[in-house]
């Protein structure tokens, strides 16, 4: 099987709005995929319903071919998930919150080695509500690769990290898709973008304006630099230029 | 089995620090101990009567960490979990709710027995408390008492929106429970209109049951108060578990 992940025909409204309008997407294995947007475009909508945590209205949705509401507990041993706005128990320490998330696991990665890799080995006797916010940032990562996973939808993962952890947290996410690791990515970095993604999307209001690679990205909108692409694709184009 | 370990392991460090539940399941308890003891001492419960004021109040003290674990830790630790979105974590791993709820459940157990296993041997030293019953006929009645109890905390966990409607419902069931079941007031200086009311408290039920157990007095209806622990226990169970929700 070579897809990672399928969508067909994806649709969810909140009330009257209509946050993912009619996606199809597909992810291939041992890629790494962006899904970009503004704020509101509907990435995290279309990330939660790809998971099953929010029902779509219609589509189809196919992860590592199951589908995610059905076998839930069969699948999230093979997916690592990165969201957003997560939240942990009060007062937990780093040890804590690792272990209890690879417990959960048949065959878990070795969560302090992860936490070394990420720059937190020695935070883990830590609350984590002590930690700085990059620092915790890293620690998200760290539980959504703890399962050892075959796919891992990481949500705005780089943010609140400065320039040097970011190009760290790279090359560890390079190091893992070259041993057949798949990526789903949400980003407002379009360098990271440019780094990291073999194929991204492109959300406005809930719609695909754009499906492709970066350089053809580049090609499409006729800019030579990444980012002043994705704003002429996104129609997020400052006023005044 | 491991995995429920180790959740359970850390669960239970966590409630630990949080002392909410040391200070109202096992703390409060005794100093209420202490109180009816020094008030009380070893004196009858009534005259004529064949055992003591504390031996008769023993199984309501008993009963005061159930009442908390059950009305107040539970309900609220489910629904704080799933507002801060904790739960969503969750939903995104391997573990089966049921898991999680089961979990949870074991660590109000583990305060329930703490509570009883500090207060009983403290009675038996310094108030000269002696079991009249059976040990097995009351530790069968406290452990369907508190599991019934447990069960309505874990269902009003389950279909609470938010912990702040999860702490309503929580004070609506925690306060009269413990006022009226015979936790504090005794069960027979009320009116007879209010005993047939709070008779419906499965709280009610398992106090008198644990009373008669430990007291060795006659059970004369033992089929009431198990009939009602059961049905309450099956029904929260089921809705708990049927209307769980991630978020």
């Amino acid at each position: 099987m070579q897809e990672a992940i399928k969508v067909e025909q994806l649709s969810k409204s909140y009330g009257n709005l209509l946050a993912v309008d009619n996606i199809s997407l597909s992810v291939k294995r041992g890629t790494v995929y962006g899904l970009l947007g503004a704020n509101g475009a509907g990435k995290s909508t279309t990330i939660e319903c790809i998971l099953g945590t929010k029902q779509a209205d219609k589509g189809l949705v196919s992860v590592l071919g199951c589908n995610p509401r059905k076998d839930r507990r069969k699948l999230f041993q093979k997916v690592g998930v990165q969201f957003q706005e997560c939240d942990y128990q009060p007062e937990i320490k780093v040890s804590e919150l690792c272990e209890e998330t690879a417990c959960l696991y048949k065959t878990p990665a070795d969560w302090r080695e992860l936490c070394t890799q990420f720059g937190i080995g020695s935070k883990t006797k830590n609350a984590v509500n002590s930690l700085s916010g990059g620092e915790r940032q890293r620690l998200f990562i760290v539980l959504a690769l703890i399962s050892n996973p075959e796919l891992v939808f990481l949500d705005e993962l780089t943010t609140g990290l400065d320039t040097k952890a970011r190009r760290g947290v790279w090359k560890i996410l390079s190091n893992l898709k070259e041993k057949g690791l798949t990526i789903f990515l949400t980003s407002h970095f379009m360098d990271e973008v440019e780094a990291l993604c073999d194929e991204i999307c492109i959300l406005k209001t809930g719609k695909v304006v754009f499906y492709g690679t970066v350089e053809q990205a580049k090609a499409t909108s006729g800019c030579d630099k990444f980012e002043d692409a994705y704003l002429m694709l996104s129609g997020e184009e400052v006023d005044g230029e | 089995m491991r995995s429920f370990l180790i959740l359970f392991k850390n669960e239970l460090k966590l409630n630990i620090r949080n002392m909410n539940m040391v200070i109202f399941a096992v703390i409060m308890p005794l100093i209420v101990l202490v109180i009816l003891g020094l008030l009380n001492g070893t004196k009858l419960a009534a005259e004529g009567a064949e055992y003591t004021f504390m031996e008769q109040s023993l199984s309501a003290l008993c009963a005061i960490s159930i009442c908390a674990g059950g009305l107040m830790g539970l309900p609220l630790v489910v629904s704080e979990y799933r507002e801060r979105k904790i739960l969503k974590r969750f939903q995104v791993t391997p573990v089966s709710p049921i898991k999680l709820l089961m979990v949870e459940l074991s660590i109000y157990i583990v305060y329930c027995m703490v509570s009883m296993i500090t207060l009983i041997p403290a009675a038996m030293i310094f108030w000269k408390v002696t079991i009249h019953g059976t040990w097995s006929a009351f530790l069968g009645s406290w452990l369907i008492t508190m599991i019934s109890t447990l069960s309505i905390g874990m269902m009003v966990g389950g279909v609470a929106k938010n912990a702040k409607s999860a702490s309503v419902i929580a004070c609506l069931l925690y306060f009269p429970m413990l006022f009226f079941s015979g936790t504090t007031l005794p069960f027979e200086v009320m009116p007879e209109a209010m005993q047939k009311i709070v008779s419906m408290f499965p709280m009610t039920q398992g106090i008198q049951l644990m009373k008669v157990t430990f007291l060795g007095l006659p059970v004369d209806n033992i089929g009431l108060p198990v009939i009602v622990m059961g049905a309450v226990t099956i029904l929260c169970t089921v809705v708990a578990i049927k209307c769980f929700k991630w978020e």
